[in-house]
């Protein structure tokens, strides 16, 4: 763009890196599965260290009801509508797994106390669409869609609903779902005209919590789809077996010309590396695997379950976590083929390694991470779902998630745990709440996509 | 009329009609409970059934093992005779479990895909 201009975002992914350094944090934190009788809310977080409010939550928008689950959540517009000086990043949509809503919340207004703007009733997308489950939530030049685990009972595969700017239901998105199973992340690429999707599994498998034996019943995913984008449609499935079992989060690099993505298997705890080949063959290959550790207590090594995934907005870095080990790693891509760890951290985890981080006792392990634009920040929470919580760590009902801070060194390479900031939500007013997903105002390594 | 009791509730007593979900009838008294998905498919709304008998057959977040402790899905579960139950996360003491230290058996998987003892 010529800087005359603009709509939301940046014209480049160089240029986002550039952008002025956070001053909030919008962070889900939910009480369902908690025993607490209070709506999810989302709480903004001041991390202005110029601020005599730095590392504390600043204000609590609650949902209208309980039970919720709030999870993950997205812009109505990022850098996909750069050119449009009539969008503004103004919205977080922010879907219920359990109840189906999706919330619409207006960040623009007063930015440190959200309002709620508008409620995409679940039933209605239930009744007009057949989904429910819904999860990630991308914008489309200037309209939304949002990728759906189950059809209105519950049963995969489920889809995508589309939402106009009004936030008014369009439909199904997808021409055809093709022989996908199962349904969780995408991303899409538009100059290479595709769109990837991995799987979790049906609503009515995961949101109970989790069956190991269910894996070998084929109840839970193990396959990469590739979509014809423009004609919204699959067109390839990568079957990533025993290496790729429970492939979660997909990235691709944020460079618009760049075909290299990542995904990472929870369950494996493989990262897998797909790109286009010269001859325009999609391909893959797994690029890290994390070993399974033993535990006193366990009577087979525990699996890191890495439920998450992130790329720098310079395409240098990759980051992952191991929920069940507790670690945080950085990797090098350069070489996306040949990731070089430069970097790691302990937060919590079953291996005991850093059960107390800045003075916090940490239940759960590294989740959620969202990353400064100019990557040297990485926020970091605890809870993965409220279920799955409660199975792997019970204590987390009392002792509620934490946030912790990651200074990252976007130089040479490495993490350390920033020691002014924590955030304990074992601590919120109304008892301990569970943090999850992270978004910023002025957009962040997880939202912004190039046409 | 079933009279259903909540024994972690000081042994409150309700009477329900058995025509609605015992999730909404119990709410509609003033009874404070959990809930999520409302269809029977997401356990949040778990609660401990002590004595009595439920119909709950619409349910498809439980499995066997959970079934056989006494779980019931109250968001869809309608009382067939006089119950007792414990609520809430305090009733939860057998519905989690570590899936890697404390397998199911085949026959304590859901009712979908558990391969029952008679048949093995």
């Amino acid at each position: 763009m010529d800087g005359l201009c603009c709509g939301p975002g940046y014209a480049s992914p160089s240029e986002a890196v550039r952008a002025t350094r956070e001053k909030l944090l919008y962070t889900i934190a939910i009480y369902t599965g908690t025993g607490i009788q209070k709506p999810d809310y989302l709480a903004t977080i001041d991390v202005d260290p110029e601020s005599q409010n730095y590392s504390q939550v600043i204000h609590r928008l609650e949902m209208p009801g309980i039970g919720d689950e709030l999870h993950h959540m997205g812009w109505n517009a990022c850098s996909s509508c750069h050119g449009d000086e009539k969008m503004t990043r103004k919205y977080l949509l922010v879907p219920g797994v359990r109840s189906n809503n999706i919330y619409v919340i207006d960040t623009a207004t007063n930015p440190h106390a959200p309002s709620l703007h508008k409620v995409v009733d679940g039933a209605k997308i239930k009744s007009k669409t057949n989904l429910s489950g819904p999860h990630t939530v991308h914008c489309l030049g200037s309209e939304i869609i949002i990728s759906f685990l189950g059809d209105a009972k519950g049963e995969a595969p489920g889809g995508y609903l589309h939402l106009n700017k009004e936030f008014e239901i369009v439909g199904r998105w997808e021409n055809s779902m093709g022989d996908i199973p199962f349904s969780y992340d995408f991303w899409y690429q538009p100059r290479h005209n595709v769109m990837v999707s991995s799987e979790w599994a049906a609503p009515n498998t995961f949101m109970p919590g989790f069956d190991l034996e269910e894996v070998g019943h084929l109840k839970y995913g193990r396959r990469l789809h590739i979509w014809d984008f423009e004609k919204k449609k699959p067109i390839e499935t990568m079957y990533l077996g025993e290496d790729g079992l429970i492939p979660l989060e997909v990235k691709f690099m944020h460079d618009p010309n760049s075909s290299h993505g990542f995904c990472g298997a929870a369950l494996s705890a493989n990262v897998i590396h797909f790109w286009k080949s010269k001859d325009g063959k999609w391909e893959w290959e797994k690029i890290i695997d994390i070993d399974n550790e033993p535990h006193p207590d366990w009577p087979i090594p525990v699996p890191g379950v890495m439920s998450a995934l992130l790329v720098s907005m310079d395409d240098k870095y990759l980051y992952i976590n191991n929920w069940l080990h507790g670690d945080m790693r950085q990797y090098n891509i350069s070489d996306p083929h040949n990731p070089m760890l430069t970097g790691q951290i302990w937060m919590g985890g079953l291996l005991g390694k850093a059960p107390v981080v800045n003075g916090v006792k940490v239940a759960g392990g590294p989740q959620m991470y969202q990353l400064s634009l100019d990557g040297k920040r990485m926020y970091v929470t605890t809870s993965l779902f409220s279920t799955w919580d409660n199975q792997f760590y019970p204590e987390i009902r009392t002792e509620g998630g934490v946030m912790v801070m990651i200074d990252c060194d976007v130089e040479n390479g490495g993490m350390e745990i920033n020691k002014d900031f924590i955030l304990d939500f074992g601590k919120e007013p109304n008892g301990p709440s569970r943090c999850h997903e992270s978004r910023y105002p002025g957009g962040d390594c997880t939202s912004d996509i190039w046409l | 009329m079933n009279k259903i009791t909540i024994a972690n509730r000081n042994n409150t007593i309700f009477e329900v009609k058995g025509t609605k979900p015992l999730l909404s009838e119990l709410r509609s008294q003033g009874l404070d409970l959990p809930y999520g998905c409302q269809y029977g498919g997401c356990i949040t709304c778990a609660a401990k059934l002590i004595n009595g008998e439920v119909d709950q057959k619409s349910q498809v977040a439980l499995n066997n093992r959970q079934i056989n402790n006494g779980y019931v899905i109250l968001c869809v579960a309608r009382a067939k005779t006089d119950c007792t139950f414990d609520i809430g996360v305090e009733s939860h003491d057998n519905l989690y479990r570590n899936p890697f230290i404390d397998p199911l058996a085949p026959h304590e998987l859901k009712a979908d895909i558990a391969i029952l003892k008679d048949n093995n």
